[in-house]
């Protein structure tokens, strides 16, 4: 089977005045349908550029990168952010829901730029994410950071991403809620969500199936 | 565009109520300068043209004073008056026969003193004389008959007002009424300003009365043709080719009523014009403000922004958000001030103008309608810059932005 994401010899250089930075040097992986990745590596060894790259946030200065079978290095602005909203979750350590909008609409959200709104599914991946109903109209600061991050997931799974990328999902949680989290992940992995976590907490990547060690820009094991 | 947007920058205009109203405050004020002060400039033109439209088909021809040679051909006659610049009757037979078929009437005025009743104070009007048959085609009355005889007299409306005049009055002439007394036959009808005679504060005699009274013979103080075959730069042409035929022997002065009228409006149009553009400067004001808040919404929301993009918004979709945005604040607030400027320009005219029956009317719609129209179109110009910024935010900046 094809894999979801296959870096091959990708190089990611950020020109700056005082001289270029090489954040990705020559890395190459795949990642299969179904997986349950870790990445981790400390501080500026090049994970956040990564994640950037996984989530088409960015193109890669060289080498090829293919998401869900396409390669991304040529795509507009346009194509890449309709690849994001549609194959792609996103879950972030801060939660980063509108709070402008109240929970159904920061989860139906990514639907909406699709163009349709399905209310039911929205309610369908709470429930999934064991979000209390009582909850679904109110506002995100009115909810707990767990809640938050509860909801975040929802969003990120409201339009059936190939794969869902956390960037640190329990670092603003406490450890009891961020097990909580992680088991949901867990639980999403098992009815076949691929899934990616970039993080610092060797806790974290525990409940992976395999971890990708960053340092310096390179794959270190 | 997706209604999410446009739901946003409703809920993001409310929970910064405070801003968002003082930023329509600038706007409403911009439409109601703006539009109250089109609404002053077009009630000053219907006012005037109101008076003035009456005599736009008047040519007027009076003696020429420029120059030197004025009183050559066109002085025969030796008038009473010290300033004896006149119509010579041969003049005015000329212009007769240049202006035919149109009428072309001999006025002679002066000013006297006159009473009204016994032991009323001594007053100061102006009195012209022109052929009885001539007067209905320039005056019409509201009281009373065209002169039937040499002792009768038509008195202008403000004039009959100001001293109680009614058909049948009587008015001493001259000094002590050395000059005879006058019984009033008929009211005429106000006038408003006009170039050919001002009756409103007048009185209108025969020439029969006022050669007798003032020893004149036919050397007129002007002649007013009312042209109603062709048009009336032609009529004026041909009277200065007729009498004026030598460059530096010119006999008359020809004022053409509907030239210098339409110089009148355009000089309106440019008061017009300025004023609003006063009233438009503190519509840019209200834009630069308009400006400064939507590039603090942009500023709070950068990584509102950058999560939205990252999950897939697309640029045109969160510019879509901030001109939405712009747009509410521009449409609620010009529409705010196209009501308030009706009350404005009702107000402006009452005050400056005296007067609010010209409000109603189709260019003073037409300016409100504007005000609003530039209103919202500064909005949007406004909106735009900040709303090109947010979306052509990096994503990966804006969401690292704390």
């Amino acid at each position: 089977m094809e894999p979801v994401i296959q870096f091959v010899d990708v190089v990611k250089i950020y020109p700056l005045r005082a001289g270029d930075v090489t954040a990705l040097n020559h890395i190459s992986f795949e990642v299969e349908r179904g997986e349950f990745i870790s990445i981790m590596g400390p501080s500026g060894s090049g994970k956040s550029t990564l994640l950037s790259l996984m989530g088409c946030l960015d193109t890669p200065t060289s080498g090829s990168i293919s998401m869900s079978g396409r390669a991304i290095r040529n795509m507009s602005d346009e194509e890449l952010t309709s690849f994001r909203r549609d194959k792609i979750g996103f879950i972030f350590q801060y939660f980063n829901l509108f709070p402008l909008l109240n929970i159904i609409e920061n989860v139906s959200f990514p639907q909406m730029l699709k163009g349709g709104v399905n209310e039911e599914k929205a309610r369908e991946v709470l429930r999934a994410v064991q979000l209390d109903e009582s909850l679904y109209s109110h506002t995100p600061m009115e909810l707990s950071g767990g809640q938050q991050q509860r909801v975040a997931v929802a969003r990120a799974l409201i339009n059936d991403p190939d794969i869902l990328l956390c960037d640190e999902p329990t670092g603003n949680l406490d450890s009891k809620t961020g097990a909580s989290i992680m088991e949901l992940m867990t639980e999403l992995n098992k009815n076949g969500s691929t899934i990616i976590v970039v993080t610092h907490d060797p806790n974290v990547a525990n409940y992976t199936n395999r971890t990708i060690r960053i340092v310096d820009g390179r794959i270190a094991a | 565009m997706t209604a999410i947007f446009w739901e946003i920058a409703k809920r993001n205009i409310r929970i910064h109520m405070l801003r968002s109203t003082l930023a329509m405050l600038g706007i409403v004020i911009g439409v109601v300068a703006i539009a109250s002060m089109g609404i002053l400039g077009n009630s000053m033109v219907s006012m005037v043209s109101a008076s003035l439209s009456s005599v736009g088909d008047s040519v007027i021809v009076t003696p020429y004073s420029g120059g030197g040679g004025g009183m050559g051909q066109g002085g025969g006659g030796g008038g009473s008056s010290s300033v004896s610049l006149k119509i010579s009757d041969q003049n005015f037979q000329e212009i007769k026969r240049v202006v035919a078929p149109n009428v072309a009437t001999p006025v002679y005025s002066t000013s006297d003193h006159m009473k009204i009743g016994v032991g009323s104070d001594d007053i100061v009007a102006t009195i012209y004389a022109l052929p009885t048959e001539d007067v209905p085609g320039i005056m019409k009355l509201q009281a009373g008959d065209y002169n039937d005889g040499n002792s009768g007299c038509l008195v202008g409306s403000t004039f009959a007002k100001d001293h109680n005049l009614k058909v049948g009055s009587r008015i001493s002439i001259g000094t002590d009424g050395s000059k005879g007394t006058l019984r009033v036959t008929g009211i005429i009808e106000e006038r408003g300003m006009s170039f050919d005679i001002s009756t409103d504060n007048a009185l209108v005699v025969t020439p029969e009365w006022f050669e007798n009274a003032y020893d004149r013979n036919k050397d007129y103080d002007e002649v007013v043709v009312k042209v109603k075959n062709g048009d009336t730069a032609t009529v004026k042409t041909n009277i200065e080719k007729q009498l004026n035929k030598q460059k530096d022997n010119k006999v008359v002065s020809v004022t053409d009523s509907k030239a210098t009228l339409s110089s009148i409006y355009s000089t309106f149009g440019t008061v017009t014009t300025f004023v609003t553009a006063i009233g438009g400067i503190s519509m840019i004001v209200a834009g630069v403000s308009i400006f400064n808040i939507m590039m603090m919404s942009v500023n709070e929301r950068i990584k509102e922004i950058g999560i939205m993009r990252s999950i897939g918004t697309q640029k045109k979709e969160v510019m879509s958000m901030f001109i939405y945005e712009a747009a509410i604040i521009g449409v609620i607030g010009s529409i705010i001030g196209g009501v308030l400027s009706i009350l404005a320009g009702y107000a402006v005219s009452a005050l400056m103008l005296g007067s609010t029956k010209y409000l109603l009317t189709t260019a003073n719609a037409l300016s409100v309608v504007e005000g609003v129209t530039f209103g919202i179109v500064i909005c949007l110009l406004c909106g735009i810059y900040p709303a090109w910024q947010a979306a052509n935010l990096n994503p990966i900046d804006a969401l690292r932005h704390e």
